[in-house]
């Protein structure tokens, strides 16, 4: 038999997508129907998934195959953004789809499971590759592992993996633990924790950006960049899961992964080469080398916040004790801001401040680079420090990257202006960017885990984040501290004053 | 009729062009016009093609791959001329408010002045950017005069499909294959997503492992995928060989009225088939369909996929080879 597809042409076709089964916990839940479905059938759509690929939805509630198919096909109509809907290829998708319902902590569902999984191999001939996607609460994380692994199922004829959605632990030691109750069932190399930021486009546009072009390396470094600015700002509040977000704040919500994975990105090393565990290693250095704070610094270094009442665009907005099912004296930060410094030759002193929030001005994720000024001014005008070179990576919600830079205003006399030089993502390339989880979920399937997050970077993500909650657990905050529809606490406008420095406004 | 053009002249024109549309984009209160280039793109057509639906085809390639474009209108016999015009397409992508714009220069071109072509367009291209040549008219191909215009590109794109004679333009390929040429023929990506489905079907290791079990291959082809047909039966050979499965019957036939290809490989008890429906695609291993979208494949969609490959194709030029090699047989390799 070949061991190699002859077929194959990897100049024009896309990635190859093994035959496999995906398995979702938490099939009923809004993830599914707003999100995995939706990718899954765009997959579909665009040819990418193999014709035994199957999915099978696990949840508590007793459903036929056919009323999950009704429900995910309401989902995939209303939830599809950007896909036309086709009754040919949902038709083909559908006859994929597969329902189990059960309760994760009942031995007797991962028996069903096995049951089902063993008649999709034989009529779909998935070869025994098995994706579980964890979409459920995270108290169920380690349980519906261990249910797996003690039915048997963590291996099989073929591929067995595990996605796992954050948050992955609540501090550094329940991290520890999610971790190895996972790994009593999976291997670290078989579990694939979800970053859905790291699937962004421009995201994964940094490291071609960085390490496809030889002209910004050199100036990649604290001789050159004075600090780095990295903002994700959401303009909406808390939007009804204000009691969710009581437990997990701005803090552990978006800084200890998303935005410190982004920063990992823009200030690892070059990778030896672009395989997932090269890249992986680099990111994890990056992380390991950020300087844990004593409390004295936290106090120094970081800010906490949470939005009060408002009037934005003529209308009324409450504060987050306002909202629904917050305690009216809430100490939950919304905003929270950080200064970060790495601990390497090439960032040593370099600070790199990181804001994340609620309710904030605009909606918007974005690093900004400043570079240092130039040495000798000898244009004689004022405030020309004030314009500094800055290069803005935007992640959303126009991705892109643009360099600002000093230009003479036409005309008589030598007068400095500043201009932008744009590079719009969606503009430039007017392709449709695949969703990030689109593109998350195929490379589980195909086994390419780059953009997934490890377990010694979950950890050292802890580290960095643990000692700022310790301090803010322990201090009781003066709430709310910064007005709905502002950029936040004025205590963080101090923090980077006193660095000499000054939030971008984006 | 004007007989010159002056590429110093044009390019000026262009440097205006863009100041303007920045006034008028800033007088509009907009917040300005961004210039993409990626490319030079020469495109090559007759005066008498649709000149509309060629500015389209153009219009929609610009946003994933900016360009300037240079379209030669070819005015056929007649006394010797040369005129040029510029002007630029410009987008506005969804919810922003900057505007894109990508520069066009037309020329017209007689036969006579043909020649002159390659002197006009060098100074038009793009500095540091590939220049790449798409020619959509057989006629120019056929003539002496497209070697040197050919000569000027990175990589050239022509379309055997139209072309009446398949032992002819696959001959033609073949040459400007030989020349080191990178080449691009729109009949071979037409199959880009046939062939795709079909090496699809063989991931999986159950249909893998009936691959060494086929034993014949039939082909049907429609009017004006002659060449298509070739190429598949080609490339179809080339991996079947490489499989280790060397003993396969293979069989081109016309097809039914309004069938473009179909494909079918036939083994003990393996049968697989790949035929359009509409804008679909069916796939059926064993009796078992599976349906996916496949767009008609537009000029547009074609060129999309070939400007995003400026660099050699090895499975194409094996391809080229084995298709030219059976349509012509007695000109051996």
């Amino acid at each position: 038999m070949p061991i190699e597809n002859p077929f194959q042409d990897p100049l024009r076709f896309e990635r190859r997508v093994p035959e496999c089964a995906v398995v979702i916990f938490g099939a009923n839940g809004d993830l599914t129907k707003r999100k995995l479905i939706p990718a899954l059938y765009r997959l579909a759509y665009d040819r990418r998934l193999s014709a035994g690929f199957a999915i099978v939805g696990i949840s508590r509630t007793p459903m036929t195959d056919d009323a999950f198919r009704e429900k995910m096909l309401e989902a995939v109509k209303q939830f599809s953004e950007d896909t036309t809907f086709d009754a040919d290829v949902w038709s083909g998708f559908a006859k994929g789809l597969f329902y189990v319902a059960g309760d994760i902590a009942d031995a007797a569902l991962y028996r069903s499971i096995g049951e089902k999984l063993a008649q999709i191999e034989a009529s779909q001939h998935t070869g025994g590759n098995v994706l579980f996607y964890l979409s459920t609460q995270p108290s169920q994380y380690a349980q519906a592992a261990q249910g797996l692994g003690a039915a048997g199922l963590g291996k099989g004829n073929g591929w067995r993996r595990l996605v796992v959605e954050k948050p992955f632990g609540h501090d550094l030691e329940s991290a520890r633990e999610l971790s190895g109750r996972l790994h009593e069932s999976f291997d670290e190399s078989e579990v694939y924790r979800i970053d859905h930021y790291l699937g962004k486009e421009t995201v994964q546009n940094i490291l071609a950006f960085r390490f496809g072009n030889g002209i910004f390396e050199p100036l990649w470094n604290r001789r050159y960049v004075n600090n780095v600015q990295i903002t994700g700002a959401e303009s909406i509040g808390v939007e009804g899961r204000g009691a969710y977000y009581q437990e997990a704040g701005a803090l552990d919500d978006m800084i200890q992964n998303h935005l410190l994975q982004v920063m990992a990105t823009i200030a690892m090393e070059p990778s030896a080469s672009f395989r997932a565990n090269s890249v992986r290693d680099e990111r994890s250095k990056l992380l390991r080398s950020i300087r844990p704070m004593t409390p004295d610094e936290v106090r120094r270094n970081t800010v906490p916040g949470q939005y009060g009442p408002a009037r934005i665009g003529g209308q009324d907005v409450p504060g987050f004790r306002q909202e629904q099912g917050v305690d009216p004296q809430s100490q939950t930060n919304t905003y929270a801001a950080v200064t970060l410094f790495v601990d390497n030759w090439r960032w040593a002193g370099v600070p790199f401040y990181v804001r994340t929030g609620k309710r904030l001005a605009k909606r918007v994720t974005e690093i900004a680079i400043q570079f240092n000024p130039a040495p000798l001014h000898i244009f004689d005008q004022e405030g020309l420090d004030s314009a500094p070179n800055l290069l803005i990576v935007r992640i959303q919600p126009e991705e892109g990257i643009s360099l600002k830079f000093l230009s003479k205003r036409p005309g008589s006399g030598m007068t400095l202006r500043p201009v932008s030089m744009d590079f719009n993502y969606g503009s430039s390339f007017g392709e449709r960017s695949p969703s990030a989880y689109e593109t998350l979920l195929l490379d589980a399937i195909i086994g390419d885990a780059t953009l997934y997050t490890r377990q010694d970077m979950v950890e050292a993500s802890w580290s960095v984040v643990e000692p700022i909650q310790n301090v803010w657990r322990e201090t009781k905050s003066d709430f709310p501290n910064y007005e709905s529809g502002t950029w936040g606490p004025a205590a963080s406008d101090e923090m980077l004053a006193r660095h000499g420095h000054a939030w971008r406004k984006p | 009729m004007s007989a010159t053009v002056a590429p110093d002249k044009i390019l000026k024109e262009l440097a205006e062009l863009w100041v303007d549309t920045a006034k008028q984009g800033q007088a509009e209160g907009g917040a300005g016009v961004l210039r993409a280039c990626s490319m030079t793109l020469l495109v090559l057509a007759e005066e008498s093609e649709d000149s509309q639906g060629l500015g389209e085809t153009i219009a929609a390639l610009m946003p994933e791959h900016p360009a300037r474009a240079i379209v030669v209108r070819m005015s056929g016999p007649g006394e010797r001329s040369l005129t040029e015009r510029v002007y630029s397409q410009c987008w506005m992508p969804f919810g922003q408010r900057k505007q894109i714009c990508c520069e066009q220069v037309e020329i017209t071109v007689s036969d006579a002045a043909l020649a002159d072509l390659p002197s006009v367009v060098l100074p038009l291209a793009v500095p540091d950017l590939p220049l790449i040549l798409w020619c959509r008219s057989p006629r120019l191909a056929a003539m002496p005069e497209f070697l040197p215009i050919a000569a000027m590109a990175q990589k050239v794109v022509l379309d055997s499909g139209p072309m009446k004679d398949p032992a002819a333009a696959l001959k033609l390929m073949a040459a400007l294959n030989a020349r080191a040429v990178l080449l691009g023929d729109l009949s071979w990506t037409r199959l880009t997503r046939w062939r795709e489905m079909l090496a699809q079907v063989f991931e999986n290791q159950q249909n893998l492992a009936q691959l060494e079990r086929i034993f014949e291959v039939k082909l049907e082809r429609g009017e004006g995928f002659e060449v298509s047909a070739l190429y598949m039966a080609a490339w179809l050979t080339d991996c079947l060989t490489d499989a280790g499965v060397p003993d396969v019957s293979f069989g081109v036939d016309p097809a039914p009225e309004g069938v473009s290809i179909r494909v079918q490989l036939a083994g003990d008890g393996f049968a697989l088939e790949l035929a359009r429906r509409e804008d679909r695609m069916v796939v059926t291993v064993n009796g078992v369909s599976q349906c996916t979208s496949l767009s008609q494949p537009t000029d547009y969609l074609l060129m999309r996929e070939e400007l995003g490959i400026v660099r050699r194709d090895p499975v194409f030029e094996r391809a080229l080879t084995g298709a030219a090699a059976l349509a012509l047989p007695s000109e051996g390799k």
